[in-house]
């Protein structure tokens, strides 16, 4: 891993098994970035702890709950880790699953708390 | 219903003005400055404003947390739905980045919720492809 968290030049081999499909994924995205979830289910393992910084003793895995896009137009994935409750936030690789990211961000509206038709054309 | 822990059941600042020597059941929003009864419909607890959506950080759900004491505000960031159906409210913090999950109330904002859901739909970037595919 890059000392300073800076995607490095060099082609970095690293490889994790994802916890949920067993997917073998390079830990460094097409565009350099560090992965933290698989790009296939999209599933994490919960290995940082947010509040001392350091690596976590839950190490669980993490469901993909949400999409936020951030003012920068940024998307995110919200993840929550089944075990412990935590939630995160990471931005998405280029790679990800676009299938499961779609049908994450239409769920809320496919089931409404209230009624949509009141809305008419938004 | 009871109250298992009244410091959840505060999440914004309590209005001190007091009617009839009882503390009042309200709080002004940080987000909005709508003063906002505590009671809510279909929930135990209020912890967001039902107008804007935000929410104040005076969570204790982990003893000893250093940031218990934030009370930060909470923007409303994206939302989810349990397998049950209901939606959930992702809140920010803008003070220390902290997440959390919360229930929505009978009495929110339909259009402020429906706004954030709509957020990813009305991407310039979305990706188009995988949306055909559905
Ligand atoms: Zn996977
Ligand atoms: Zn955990
Ligand atoms: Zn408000
Ligand atoms: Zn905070």
């Amino acid at each position: 891993m890059a000392a300073n968290g800076k995607p490095r030049s060099i082609v970095n081999t690293e490889t994790f098994p994802c916890v949920r499909c067993g997917l073998t994924v390079t830990a460094t995205a097409p565009d350099g970035s560090r992965r933290n979830h698989c790009p296939s289910c999209l599933h994490s393992q919960h290995v940082l702890d947010r509040v001392e910084g350091g690596p976590s003793e839950c190490r669980s895995r993490m469901i993909p709950i949400s999409i936020a896009v951030l003012r920068t137009g940024d998307w995110m994935i919200i993840h929550r880790c089944t075990r412990c409750g935590e939630l995160t936030s990471n931005p998405i690789c280029g790679d990800d699953n676009q299938l499961i990211l779609m049908r994450m961000a239409v769920r809320p509206l496919a089931q409404p708390p209230f009624p949509l038709e009141a809305f008419g054309d938004l | 219903m009871p109250r298992k822990n009244p410091a959840r059941e505060r999440p914004q600042r309590r209005k001190t003005t007091h009617h009839h020597g009882e503390p009042a059941d309200a709080f002004r929003c940080v987000g909005c400055r709508l003063d906002v009864p505590m009671i809510a419909p279909g929930t135990a607890h209020r912890n967001h404003c039902p107008h804007c959506l935000t929410s104040l950080h005076v969570d204790h759900r982990i003893p000893g947390d250093r940031r218990a004491g934030c009370r930060g505000r909470m923007a409303a960031l994206s939302v989810t739905v349990r397998p049950d159906g209901e939606w959930l409210i992702i809140h920010h913090c803008q003070s220390c980045g902290e997440l959390s999950a919360n229930r929505i109330a009978g009495d929110d904002n339909a259009l402020a919720l429906l706004r954030i859901a709509m957020r990813p739909l009305s991407d310039s970037r979305l990706p188009v492809n995988a949306l055909l595919a559905l």
